[in-house]
């Protein structure tokens, strides 16, 4: 505690010897609380046993374990032109634009195709990767 | 100051001293268990050996030869009390390989990841409404020169490198890794005493609080993870096990390492060991495929 770095000093001002006291740093083990413990918040409590969270992967191995009917991909819920597809942006607007264009609203399409033309251009056009 | 310190590490130098003399236990302090700790720890039944129990199930694969099978009990879910049944073979290739952290790790993330679809999206400065028009003059008005109002660097404005639309992170591993990874599973759950086989999965009666009786009895654990064959369960442990959150049933087909990980315990019945045996095993001996397995081989089973 503070006490004992308090004492060490009285012990080398009692030695009286000037090179001793410029020896010792000054010390504390103690702590002197700048925590504010009113104001911590709160853990969020999260239940780890949902109905989700219990059930969470069941069916992944559909396709070993269930004569290759059906593939893992399909368990996947989403916009159906991103089931089982992995791509960068262009991608997946070109896909996108692909599979579901035709359904599209006009301001929606419009930007999608506003977006597909600044990347093709930026990763074709500009910078290092071209 | 130096009495100070020479007492100091006189007085350490004595605690040292006086705990290796005395010889309690080798466990640094902060690795013992206080002796009245509530919660019993769970004892291990020791391993079938000998031939004294009746051997109910033998491997219907073949072992190879400098291979032995791994036993373990057999339990039945009838009554609270009852003592195991027998003895049950387990296939080594299944339920003892060697333990590959690594692969574990991995079919587990991919098992997080492959379904992850972030929808998450703002819009860029093109999305933004407005901002077609140039706010003022190139020059002559003394402010800064801008382009529109809803350029990233103004109040309001489009996100420069936003995320952008539905992003998937869909990924496959190798078949033979995700295979791998379920044996592992199952030889860690075995090894370390957590699985459980069962020859059936009738109870005498729909209550739940039965269910936890017989699970904190046999000391299995937190949460149980019970897996049969086929569709088909029995009424009283869908009863059982609808409202408790821990307890859960699932069909063959549907396990996977996440599951297997996540719950404490693992129940299997005699005919589930069966059907996995078979699944897993085929993997080791198959050739690869020419075209996919969803495809009709005239030689698959």
């Amino acid at each position: 505690m503070s006490l004992f770095g308090g004492l060490l000093r009285s012990t080398v001002t009692f030695c009286r010897s000037p090179s001793l006291l410029l020896c010792t740093r000054h010390f504390t083990t103690g702590s002197c609380s700048r925590v504010r413990m009113h104001a911590i918040p709160k853990l969020k409590e999260v239940d780890r046993w949902t109905e989700k969270r219990s059930m969470f992967g069941v069916y992944d191995n559909i396709g070993i374990l269930g004569e290759f009917k059906a593939h893992p991909k399909d368990l996947i819920k989403g916009p159906v032109w991103l089931k089982g597809f992995y791509g960068n942006e262009l991608q997946r607007l070109i896909r996108k634009k692909r599979m579901v264009g035709d359904r599209m609203m006009t301001e929606d399409r419009h930007n999608l195709e506003k977006r597909i033309s600044f990347l093709y251009r930026r990763f074709n056009r500009y910078g290092k990767h071209r | 100051m130096f009495r100070a310190t020479v007492a100091i590490c006189g007085r350490t130098v004595v605690k040292r001293f006086i705990s290796s003399v005395s010889g309690e236990s080798a466990l640094p302090s902060n690795l013992r268990l206080p002796s009245n700790l509530i919660g019993v720890p769970r004892e291990k039944r020791p391993p079938p050996s000998g031939s004294e129990h009746p051997l109910l199930r033998r491997c219907e694969a073949e072992i190879p030869a400098h291979l032995a099978p791994s036993q373990t009990w057999l339990h039945s879910l009838n009554s609270c009390d009852s003592e195991t049944l027998g003895v049950v073979d387990l296939h080594p290739d299944v339920f003892s390989v060697p333990v590959r952290l690594d692969i574990l790790h991995a079919v587990e993330v991919w098992q997080r990841n492959f379904k992850r679809i972030s929808h998450a999206k703002v819009k860029s400065r093109a999305e933004v409404s407005g901002g077609g028009r140039k706010p003022w003059n190139q020059k002559g008005s003394g402010r800064a020169r801008q382009g529109s109002i809803r350029a990233p660097h103004w109040r309001g404005g489009g996100v420069a490198h936003g995320p952008r639309g539905p992003t998937s992170y869909y990924y496959m591993l190798p078949m033979k890794m995700r295979v791998q990874g379920l044996k592992i599973a199952l030889t860690s759950k075995l090894a370390q005493d957590y699985l459980h086989i069962v020859d059936s999965l009738e109870i005498p009666t729909p209550d739940p609080a039965y269910l936890m009786d017989l699970i904190k009895q046999r000391q299995w654990g937190d949460s149980v993870l019970i897996v049969d064959v086929g569709d088909e369960f029995p009424q009283n442990l869908l009863k059982a096990t609808e409202n408790l959150m821990t307890v859960n049933v699932i069909p063959a087909i549907g396990l996977n390492v996440h599951s297997i990980l996540k719950h404490e315990s693992l129940v299997l019945t005699l005919e589930t060991v069966k059907f996995l045996e078979n699944k897993l095993l085929w993997h080791d001996v198959r050739y690869s495929p020419l075209y996919p397995f969803k495809l009709p081989y005239n030689d698959l089973p």
